[in-house]
């Protein structure tokens, strides 16, 4: 490093230290602006990923259904359940749906895993308790009304049927096997006793059901059949969701997975507005913070017309002074840039925990955009002062007009 | 004399003075801005919302409570149904303004070419006027709203406005394969208690069991059960409130409550005192929230009004540190003049009231064209997001204002005081 170098650094070191209270002005409203910038940017960023989790509200947005060819099993199930990164995967719930009797009167009852059900369908309003065990039935609204059951009540479930020779009696038990002594035909009434744990309101259609586990079922049929239905919620965008479809439809024989198109298709409009108020509020904000950083700049720079004279006067070319100003904003502006990256997550991370209680995805790239971005507004906003005041007289700047 | 001062500041350093009213004025439009938007982001982002559908339904209340436990010889339990006048009080009721769209349902099982098919008589966007009491309200609703998820595969929705007469179907994508038709054709449908030939005027693909029904104007589906003047059920999406302690109250049983406690509920949109007048309005039906729909909702904007309100407050941070930064420095780099005052016998008080004075009509200057700026981009932001204007708040100037008066008070006095404490002479010498 030659001496010209060294003086150089040693004057705009000095510079800065000699005029602590200017510079921090500079300095403060550089991390400003390089704080609202890294903040906005990494809620931008981050806010569709949030924003997704919190539409699974919504409940399920894909269903599995049998495709026909073979059995949609558990193994089959949890394969294509796989597909999708555990992080996005928010749970799914098998359904299987039977006609029974209730006071003689039909129903219908849904078998279903009550551990993951609320995963599904979280708007759920249960009064009483959701079943944590067999034995216990979850009843909809409208069917206790019907019935006029309350939560803690009994009920008894029955499955009555004829058996012909294709039945396969290998699961009933011998003593729920009558015979008819008029026409002499077999049947089989089996019949489940149930302790309703809570009633179900929604507004849809499932107050209609009561729902039971699915060995519960599998004990009133007689019969191990798999579910009917799948639900499954997903946190991810459309596209996303599109290629994790395609992959478990093109893996599986057994069952078909497709979106639920309410839930999907209203879930990427409201986003994408979403998104787009995010941008361009962040836009907005981040071109008046640079321009307002700018005016400061150009302020303390404007500062020092007569000291850019007296440097002027006394034989500096002006090229060396608009090199020095120029390396002194640039310091500032890439101290300020880190400073300002550092608390933009801060506030970003602030921000998230308190809306979505969950911490911002840290992105390095914005630390450099940022550092950019505060230099080059720094920059910029220097030179336009500066080349106003190398270009005048140096006896007209320091005498003051 | 201090007027005289004043004015030949400006006159002498409208530099300057043009640069702090710049900065104050990008400040101010960001606080309005800013502020507006959050204001108004509720209602805005509720209507996107309303792209997931009612979020209410009517149903008759006797089908609600059905007694008839011991009719089991009747297994044709007896259907009821809701008389079509009573969809008129849905506009009268308190909140009518809040109701988005609205559409009746009634559903009947028929016949195309001996294939059984339900068919779903509803509007689609039906132009409705309703007179009570010589007041006469207008509404334009149906289910092409409710309907927000529907693609329409073959030729387009049913245009109540522009179509003639009723004689017309959409009819789902998975039905019409197996009917074997595509827009353009007429079906012959047979119902119980008659028999209409409907015009096939779109495919509709919408995800879900909708696949397999064949959607018809209410006129029809009425002529072919024999139920005329009666629907089955009210779709109604409203905008609403998200429940709170009071909603979640009420909803158990709005006769609990307080007298204040009423009075708030009832006049506060939420969906349970939605509910609660459209049930006064029609004694014999029940309004029931559509949970997965009217929770979400209340959720989403909870959450998203959290954001732009955390969002705003950076911004306001922002935007005041960057104006009390540039009001400081504008003073500081006063000093001399300052200390001239006060060598040539200026008081204190004197020469802090003519600073303050020059700064605060700069700031006021720039606040209100800031205010301006802000309103036009919180209309920019309306229209390019929401395609609709963003409602400006009163209050919102005030805030503003009040906001920058305290932010170059706040910027200006420390400076000045600073300044003042020093010895004219150390100033004017330059030894600071």
């Amino acid at each position: 490093m030659n001496k010209k170098h060294r003086m150089f650094i040693r004057m705009v070191l000095a510079s800065l230290l000699r005029r602590r209270s200017r510079m921090m002005i500079a300095l403060l409203a550089i991390v400003v602006g390089a704080t609202i910038l890294s903040g906005l940017g990494l809620i931008y960023y981050d806010v569709p990923r949030q924003m997704s989790s919190q539409f699974r509200n919504y409940g399920a947005n894909v269903i599995f259904t049998p495709s026909g060819s073979s059995e949609m099993d558990q193994d089959e199930i949890s394969k294509a359940a796989a597909v999708f990164p555990s992080d996005k995967l928010e749970g799914y719930t098998p359904y299987r749906y039977e006609n029974t009797k209730l006071n003689n009167l039909p129903v219908t009852i849904a078998g279903t895993d009550f551990s993951s059900v609320l995963k599904t369908s979280p708007y759920w309003h249960i009064s009483g308790e959701l079943p944590d065990a067999d034995g216990k039935a979850l009843v909809g609204k409208k069917t206790a009304d019907k019935f006029g059951l309350a939560a803690g009540d009994s009920i008894s479930l029955r499955n009555s049927f004829t058996i012909t020779e294709t039945t396969d009696l290998k699961n009933i038990p011998d003593q729920e096997i009558y015979t008819d002594p008029k026409t002499g035909e077999k049947y089989c009434d089996h019949t489940l006793d149930l302790k309703i744990s809570g009633i179900l309101e929604t507004g849809g259609s499932e107050e209609e059901y009561i729902y039971v586990s699915l060995d519960d079922v599998s004990n009133l049929t007689l019969n191990n059949r798999s579910c009917d239905i799948v639900e499954v919620s997903v946190a991810a965008s459309k596209d996303e969701l599109k290629a994790y479809l395609d992959e478990i439809n093109k893996n599986s024989d057994a069952l078909e997975a497709k979106p639920v198109k309410r839930v999907t298709a209203s879930e990427s409009t409201v986003l994408s507005k979403l998104e787009a108020l995010v941008l361009i509020v962040t836009i907005v904000v981040l071109a008046l913070t640079m321009i307002c950083v700018a005016t400061t700049m150009m302020a303390v720079i404007a500062e020092r017309r007569r000291e850019i004279g007296l440097r002027k006067a006394l034989g500096a070319l002006n090229s060396s002074i608009i090199a020095e100003f120029l390396s002194e904003g640039l310091v500032l502006g890439a101290a300020g840039g880190i400073i300002g990256s550092v608390f933009g997550f801060l506030f970003a991370n602030a921000v998230s925990m308190n809306v979505f209680s969950s911490s911002i995805t840290f992105r390095p790239l914005l630390i450099p955009a940022a550092i950019i971005a505060s230099v080059a507004v720094t920059g910029l906003s220097c030179l336009i002062p500066i080349k106003g005041a190398v270009d005048v007289d140096p006896a007209l700047v320091l005498k003051g007009e | 004399m201090f007027f005289r001062m004043i004015i030949g500041a400006f006159q002498r350093q409208w530099k300057k003075m043009l640069m702090i009213a710049l900065t104050v004025a990008l400040g101010a439009s960001i606080a309005t801005a800013m502020l507006n938007v959050m204001l108004d982001v509720g209602d805005k982002i509720n209507e996107e919302l309303k792209a997931y559908g009612s979020n209410i339904t009517v149903v008759p209340s006797s089908e609600a409570v059905m007694s008839n436990l011991y009719d089991v010889e009747d297994t044709e339990a007896k259907e009821e149904y809701l008389k079509e006048e009573t969809l008129g009080e849905f506009l009268t009721i308190f909140w009518a303004n809040n109701i988005t769209d609205f559409a009746p349902v009634l559903d009947t099982d028929a016949k195309v070419n001996d294939k059984a098919v339900k068919l779903i008589g509803t509007w689609f966007n039906h132009h409705f006027e309703y007179v009570k009491k010589g007041t006469t309200y207008e509404r334009d609703t149906g289910i092409i709203n409710l309907r927000s998820w529907w693609d329409i595969t073959d030729g387009k929705w049913l245009d109540e406005a522009k179509l003639s007469g009723d004689n017309y179907a959409m009819v789902g994508k998975k039905l019409s394969a197996e009917l074997g038709v595509k827009a353009g054709d007429t079906i012959s449908v047979k119902g119980d208690a008659g028999t209409e030939s409907l015009e096939i005027v779109g495919i509709f693909e919408s995800g879900d069991d909708e696949e397999n029904y064949i959607f018809s104007t209410l006129p029809i589906a009425q002529q072919l059960s024999g139920n005329t003047g009666k629907y089955k059920k009210a779709e109604v999406s409203a905008i609403t409130s998200p429940d709170d302690e009071l909603a979640i109250k009420a909803a158990k049983n709005p006769e609990l409550l307080s007298g204040d406690e009423y009075d708030l509920w009832y006049c506060t949109a939420y969906v349970s005192s939605i509910c609660f007048q459209i049930q006064e309005a029609i004694p014999e039906a029940s309004a029931r929230a559509v949970r997965q729909i009217a929770d979400s909702e209340g959720k989403i904007l909870e959450k998203t009004e959290l954001l732009m309100a955390l969002i705003t407050l950076m911004s306001l941070i922002g935007a005041t540190l960057g104006i009390s930064n540039l009001v400081t420095s504008s003073v500081m780099e006063r000093s001399a003049e300052l200390a001239l005052m006060k060598a040539v016998g200026a008081k204190n008080g004197q020469v802090t009231l003519l600073v303050l004075t020059e700064i605060i009509l700069t700031s006021v200057i720039g606040a209100a064209t800031g205010y301006f700026m802000g309103y036009c981009f919180a209309q920019v932001i309306g229209q390019s997001v929401f395609s609709s204007a963003i409602e400006m708040s009163g209050m919102v100037a005030f805030l503003v204002t009040v906001l920058i008066i305290a932010v170059t008070l706040v910027g200006s006095i420390p400076a000045i005081r600073m300044i003042l404490r020093l010895r004219p002479s150390e100033v004017l010498h330059g030894g600071h």
